[in-house]
């Protein structure tokens, strides 16, 4: 579904003359209906990796093919593909000035997927799944955290995506919180949802993960089962990196 | 002490029409006319400050630091004289400060719209280009609607200090506020007694309009 080729993305930094590499030449191809987390310790690439799968950063070079599509060829309407592909932020991101219910339909109408009663329709269903259906007139800012985070996953799947990229949904959130919005993740995994996750919660990632990458250093060091990569891994960062966090 | 007093009820019983009505009228005039083409052209001053044609920044931040470092009157003059000759039809003085005016607040008001705009959180155009939206789409929708929050108060600001800023154009006898003094003060020779009567009708235009715009602002906090 996903398959990149090359990736390499690296950061001017302010005053100074050479820049950060971040990404240094990053193959994967993720599969239809695969959960991959992506683990490491910071710095080494893994939200930037997740990024530019939909072209939030634009890589330096390299490709990045979606269902089939090179998304970074010049002319490619990138809008297009990015309503196939759902992301979920650290920080929620949800919109403040618009109603719960807006947040989740706001997209749907504007892009003419659905008549405004339909998407109404819709965001009473997924505000129902998640329960803040009883939420839906107010204002977000009347939300906790999870419950902005569980809104911010509605809202990217109202768009009826074929991925879902989240990116370290739960390390904005209270230790309290994380369970929630986590729930709501496995419930996605459940229904088959493939989904590509950078988290920092090991037990969630060996639970719900078809696959995990390690990635260090700006490319993905080691890839495999959770029970291959966080039970036996084979390359010395992993084993390092295992044995600070686990 | 009860010399002042009748003096000043004596130039307002026969001059009253001078302050209230010429005065005040073509104060606000003036204020009003610079704020609503002043926010227009600082909106294009702000998209071309934005925008990702280098020769337009280059434009406006030359426009924008022209104004700022040199006088307000130095630029009523260089409106005063240079206006009627740029422009192929007849103008009257009141339209060249007007337009001196207006170029002046433009460049302020757009570095006002640019804060604003970009001190709405990244994040929000991120998640909505996520979502597919595309670059206007983002902005219309989601930035500047959540931008104008941020804009309103200073802009209000700008209304009440054009307010007060439009008596510089008594220098050309325009008819505003500080010219009726000039006029009055001539025919009575009561200086201070004018200075006195200008100096309240000023005091209270910029009170109702800062009240006006706190209402406002309470207003838009209270949709939040």
């Amino acid at each position: 579904m996903i398959k990149t080729v090359g990736l390499t993305k690296s950061f001017e930094i302010k005053g100074k003359k050479e820049s950060l590499q971040v990404l240094r030449g990053v193959d994967e191809e993720i599969k239809k209906g695969e959960v991959v987390s992506i683990i490491g310790p910071s710095g080494g690439g893994k939200s930037t990796f997740l990024r530019c799968l939909n072209l939030l950063e634009v890589p330096d070079s390299g490709s990045i093919f979606f269902e089939g599509v090179d998304i970074t060829k010049p002319g490619v309407n990138i809008d297009e593909h990015r309503q196939k592909m759902g992301m979920v932020f650290q920080h929620f991101n949800v919109f403040p000035h618009l109603s719960v219910r807006e947040n989740i339909t706001l997209a749907p109408t504007l892009l003419k997927k659905k008549t405004l009663e339909e998407a109404n329709e819709m965001a009473d269903q997924l505000l129902e799944r998640v329960g803040l259906l009883d939420k839906a007139a107010e204002h977000p800012n009347r939300l906790s955290g999870g419950q902005k985070q569980r809104l911010a996953i509605v809202r990217a799947l109202a768009m009826e995506p074929d991925v879902m990229l989240f990116d370290e949904p739960t390390s904005a959130l209270d230790p309290e919180m994380v369970g929630e919005v986590l729930d709501v993740i496995k419930g996605l995994v459940k229904d088959g949802m493939t989904c590509v996750i950078v988290t920092h919660e090991m037990g969630f990632a060996r639970e719900v993960s078809s696959r995990i990458l390690f990635m260090d250093g700006g490319i993905i060091a080691e890839s495999g089962t959770p029970t291959e990569l966080l039970e036996h891994p084979q390359n010395p960062r992993t084993q390092e990196f295992l044995s600070k966090v686990l | 002490m009860s010399e002042y007093i009748s003096n000043i009820s004596m130039i307002l019983s026969k001059y009253w029409d001078v302050f209230f009505i010429t005065g005040v009228g073509y104060t606000l005039l003036l204020a009003l006319i610079t704020v609503v083409f002043g926010a227009l052209l600082g909106l294009i001053f702000c998209l071309g400050r934005m925008s990702r044609v280098k020769v337009l920044n280059w434009i406006v931040v030359a426009i924008v630091e022209v104004v700022r470092g040199t006088p307000m009157l130095l630029q009523l003059y260089v409106g005063y004289l240079l206006v009627p000759k740029v422009l192929p039809f007849t103008v009257t003085e009141f339209q060249s400060i007007a337009v001196a005016l207006i170029i002046n607040s433009a460049a302020y008001v757009s570095e006002v719209f640019r804060s604003g705009i970009q001190a709405v959180d990244k994040g929000q155009s991120e998640a909505a280009r996520s979502l597919g939206l595309s670059a206007s789409q983002t902005m219309l929708k989601i930035v500047i609607p959540q931008a104008v929050k941020n804009i309103i108060p200073a802009l209000g600001n700008e209304f009440i200090t054009i307010t007060k800023d439009t008596s510089l154009a008594s220098t050309f006898f325009v008819g505003e506020l500080m010219t009726s003094y000039l006029k009055v003060r001539g025919a009575t020779y009561l200086t201070m007694e004018c200075l006195f009567i200008v100096g309240a009708i000023y005091f209270v235009l910029t009170f109702i309009l800062s009240k006006c715009m706190n209402a406002f602002e309470r207003r838009l906090k209270a949709n939040d």
